[in-house]
């Protein structure tokens, strides 16, 4: 190992970026866009007012009285307008209509016996449907014990980590930042292996003193200063927020997403670190399976969609069926977005065996990469 | 000059199949230093696998290469080896000193006074900030030339380092080539281009991986009772040389392609 060779490898990738300003502007604008745009989506979902039809098909003193109730409990909700509809026929085409979201129905048998009530929703949108439903069950549980002469039942909520009214921004930001750099350092390192491969500078490389390992150290300094800048970047994005105030005609607006990470920033940075490098050498390593950048496009569904479903981003691996379990088991952003959240919303540091286990795989899998990658150089080109 | 030059290049018995493709299919050479070797053949006569096999760059399927003495391939060895590829293989985003000291960093050249005396000689010395994409074929060609000579290597392999340069150029090309031979370096350049065979003071005549004939073209021409170097290839390539001694008659009688069998 020639500490003189590895740094010019790592000096001529910055120099090629460097000159490169396209992938420099994607590399820094697109994951900051699009988290951006993700903080923006997620803030706004569910305020949107719901309008809520109660009909009353009962006719009786208990259906009234419930009807009188579950009005009196919803308007005094945030974000539902109690609409005023006759019948079930018509509200149901109004739901068609896009003019209610959802219909309550007091059912012909509803008794003091027989306290059954029907939710009607369109059915299109299940997640987005379903904002209001809670809202809906306490104002009637409320309206039901109220009628029996207890008190009212409340539900305090509460969460070891973190806080009940965290956003889902809060706990999708850093699993994001991880993900993103996994994606571009995979992406980018591919495609200038790829051109190293085809446009015969490996073969120049190959014709002089330097090691294959030199040149997967090379590439690791070159593009991991790269993910450096990009993760400092991007986790200053999501844990800060700078306020700028109106000035003129510009309304007031913020920097930054103000995530709330309670555990060390730099933690998690050395988490998105040691997953990045591993995906230097798998970029490298694919790369030998590709004839073209176009190739290298279609590793996207193979090597990096699979771990977006699977790595615990959607779901909980330990909810995932029995048979893709272990498969998320191999994953290293299954890792990374595990680390990611036991450091920043539940605060674990480097004391924590849960964030070293993920550290240790992480490094594992990047190693067996550097392992293959360095063996996949010297594939004789025919 | 009655001592012999010492052998700069050497293979014994070297073998390269793809399969059922014999690319190089048993060739001896031993060729003295100081001296500007042609490997003269059509396309796919085996002349870019012979120089991956020589450099250590392909793994010989039987055979031996040794290069200034030392067995290849060698890592360590190849800082005194240049390679000038076919493609240009330099970074077109990179300046043409970036392109440069780059490899000369690789190869160990740390002499930034001599790095730019080779870009001089290729004549690109004025363009040193200049994206090796902004320039010319013929310069970018050049500047291939220059990576490959950047660290004075004792050993040059060229393969067809004139396709698509003007003919102006090419006698740049060679004029620089003979400087480097005076200078005691070992030259082997490849060229599908019968008629840059006189510039060489050695031919080796290639076909389907196999050396047909080595000598000056005077002996070559001579040998086969031709003026025309051309015409002498074709009479090597037909069957062993008309004096008996030209040919690799055993090579010859396993060659399957063998027009005059």
């Amino acid at each position: 190992m020639n500490p003189r060779r590895v740094t010019a490898v790592f000096l001529r990738i910055v120099a090629q970026f460097r000159r490169d300003r396209r992938t420099l502007a994607l590399l820094f604008g697109a994951p900051i866009a699009i988290i951006a745009l993700l903080g923006w989506v997620l803030s706004s979902s569910g305020a949107t007012t719901s309008r809520v039809a109660i009909v009353n098909a009962s006719g009786n003193p208990a259906g009234n009285a419930i009807v009188l109730k579950l009005t009196a409990a919803l308007n005094g909700q945030p974000k539902v307008q109690v609409v005023d509809v006759r019948d079930s026929a018509t509200a149901r085409q109004m739901l068609i209509d896009n003019k209610l979201d959802l219909v309550v129905s007091v059912p012909a048998d509803f008794s003091l016996q027989n306290r059954k009530i029907q939710l009607t929703t369109l059915g299109l949108n299940p997640a987005g449907e379903s904002t209001v439903i809670p809202a809906i069950q306490q104002a009637l549980i409320g309206a039901v014990v109220q009628d029996a002469g207890g008190a009212l039942p409340t539900i305090e909520r509460s969460t070891v980590y973190g806080s009940p009214d965290a956003t889902q921004l809060d706990t999708l930001a850093p699993v994001v930042v991880g993900f993103f750099v996994y994606f571009f350092v995979f992406i980018l390192t591919g495609v200038s292996f790829l051109r190293e491969r085809m446009g015969g500078t490996l073969e120049r490389l190959m014709a002089t003193p330097v090691s294959r390992s030199e040149i997967v150290l090379g590439y690791s300094l070159g593009f991991g200063f790269f993910a450096t800048l990009q993760i400092a970047l991007v986790l200053a994005f999501v844990i800060g927020r700078l306020d700028v105030p109106a000035l003129g005609p510009v309304p007031a607006f913020a920097i930054g997403l103000g995530v709330k990470a309670i555990g060390s920033p730099l933690i998690a940075y050395l988490i998105v670190l040691v997953l990045g490098l591993g995906a230097v050498s798998l970029g490298i390593f694919i790369s030998t399976f590709a004839r073209s950048e176009f190739q290298i496009l279609q590793f996207i569904p193979i090597v990096i969609v699979p771990q977006g479903l699977l790595g615990g981003f959607f779901w909980p691996i330990d909810q995932l069926p029995g048979l893709l379990q272990p498969l998320a088991r191999i994953l290293p952003v299954t890792y990374a977005i595990d680390g990611l959240r036991q450091v920043m919303i539940a605060g674990a540091d480097l004391t924590s065996p849960a964030v070293l286990l993920d550290l240790g795989v992480l490094a594992g899998i990047a190693a067996i990469f550097v392992v293959l990658a360095t063996a996949t150089i010297r594939r004789e080109v025919v | 000059m009655a001592v012999a030059s010492p052998i700069a290049v050497e293979a014994i018995a070297l073998r390269k199949s793809f399969g059922p493709i014999h690319a190089v299919d048993g060739i001896d050479m031993a060729l003295p230093a100081g001296k500007i070797y042609g490997l003269l053949g059509p396309n796919g006569s085996g002349k870019t696998t012979l120089i991956r096999l020589l450099t250590g760059l392909a793994s010989a399927t039987s055979g031996t290469v040794r290069v200034n003495g030392v067995a290849m391939p060698s890592r360590t060895n190849l800082a005194s080896i240049g390679y000038m590829t076919q493609a240009d293989g330099i970074y077109p985003e990179l300046s043409v000193w970036e392109n440069l000291s780059f490899f000369g960093a690789l190869y160990g050249q740390t002499d930034r006074a001599a790095m730019i005396k080779t870009l001089e000689l290729v004549d690109l010395a004025d363009r040193l900030d200049s994206p090796a994409q902004d320039l010319s074929g013929g310069m970018r060609r050049r500047l291939s030339m220059a990576c490959a000579l950047v660290h004075h290597p004792r050993v040059i392999f060229l393969d067809e380092p004139t396709v698509g340069v003007d003919p102006a150029l090419r006698v740049q090309f060679w004029q620089h080539f003979r400087r480097l031979a005076a200078d005691g370096a070992t030259l082997l350049v490849s060229s599908h281009v019968m008629d840059e065979a006189d510039r060489c003071d050695e031919l080796l005549f290639i076909r389907s991986g196999r050396v047909l004939a080595q000598g000056t073209s005077e002996e070559l021409r001579k040998r086969a009772g031709t003026d025309d170097i051309e015409t002498a290839f074709l009479r090597f390539a037909e069957g062993p040389g008309p004096d008996g001694s030209g040919g690799t008659p055993t090579a010859a009688a396993q060659d399957k392609n063998g027009a005059a069998r």
